[in-house]
């Protein structure tokens, strides 16, 4: 006999779907040519094992020959219709999710987190919609305005502001603006940007995902060589050189 | 996976009988299984591949003779039924 590695149920029930899957699929070949077919309908093991917790995950070791004390584990497949697959099966993450593993939280939270069934941030706003209080359930572990906070860093360093042009216009009653073009730009509706010129504030006169308009202070007249920065929101702050 | 094992799917394909439909031109009677309900002991192999995927080799009971070292017998029990489409 080979090594005999200790192993995660969740892993040995992959294996053992996929035993099934194989099965399954054999049976539909043979009946291509055989007048009956067959489906198997119910799969389930008894296995003696000896099962370990370090502190984190229970793993099992299959016992051997000799090996006295085992304890029982039963697992049974049963057969599923594609309703209910529809049903209990989630949809896979789109491209906009932000995993768990991608937000910036400690171990411990990140762990908490995945024990409520919680590995992203979509399953956090899904919860949210629902008016579940996650608190409740998790003994008020988990500090859950830090968590929010962190969810939308992670999620605008997922589309951070680009600036592809700065240009300066000339408003009627606005006197010389600089307006500013790129993507991602105004994201937070509840967040006013903040620009700084040449260490001047300036007023953001207008603000929306693919222009700022920056209205440059009076007798700051742009230079040959300017420093703007601009605070898009609390996450994203740009700092651009221009150059008249 | 050790040579005495194969995989499990390939047991249970093994463990179900090769003749489905019995036929009796004579006497007009055409029989066949609509369903087999298998229950087994058997031996478990299970391994770690290169990729971390398990690997579950099986086998029903090598000896049948008694040995100071008994084999750890695990159960297996299946049911396969006929489709819903068959006459």
């Amino acid at each position: 006999m080979t090594d005999n590695t200790a192993w995660q149920l969740e892993d040995f029930v992959d294996s053992l779907v996929v035993e099934l899957d194989k099965t399954r699929e054999t049976l539909a070949v043979k009946a291509v040519n055989k007048p009956l077919s067959y489906t198997v309908k119910e799969l389930a093991l008894d296995l003696n094992t000896f099962p370990s917790y370090d502190g984190e995950q229970i793993r099992f070791l299959t016992a051997q020959p000799g090996q006295e004390g085992a304890s029982k584990v039963t697992i049974s497949l049963n057969s599923i219709t594609d309703q209910q697959v529809r049903a209990t099966t989630k949809l896979p993450r789109g491209t906009t999710d932000v995993t768990i593993d991608q937000i910036d939280v400690d171990q411990e939270t990140r762990k908490k987190l995945r024990k409520l069934g919680v590995s992203s941030v979509d399953d956090l706003e899904q919860l949210q919609e629902r008016d579940v209080d996650l608190g409740q359930v998790s003994g008020n572990d988990i500090d859950y305005t830090m968590l929010a906070k962190k969810i939308q860093k992670s999620r605008r360093n997922q589309s951070p502001p680009t600036i592809g042009a700065v240009s300066l216009s000339v408003a009627d009653d606005d006197g010389p603006c600089l307006l500013i073009e790129g993507r991602h730009l105004g994201v937070d509706p509840a967040f006013q940007p903040v620009a700084v010129v040449n260490e001047v504030l300036a007023d953001v006169l207008a603000t929306s995902d693919r222009e700022l308009l920056i209205q440059l202070a009076p007798g700051n007249a742009l230079r040959a060589d300017n420093d703007v920065v601009v605070a898009f929101d609390q996450y994203a702050v740009v700092k651009v050189n221009v150059r008249t | 996976m050790d040579e005495a094992f194969i995989p499990l799917h390939a047991l249970v394909l093994a463990m179900l009988p090769a003749i489905d439909e019995y036929v009796d031109d004579e006497a007009g009677v055409r029989a066949y299984i609509t369903r087999y309900h298998i229950e087994s002991p058997i031996e478990l192999d299970v391994t770690t591949d290169a990729e971390g995927a398990q690997r579950i080799g099986t086998t029903p009971p090598l000896y049948y003779v008694d040995t100071s070292l008994r084999p750890s017998y695990h159960q297996m029990r299946f049911t396969v039924e006929r489709g819903a489409g068959d006459d």
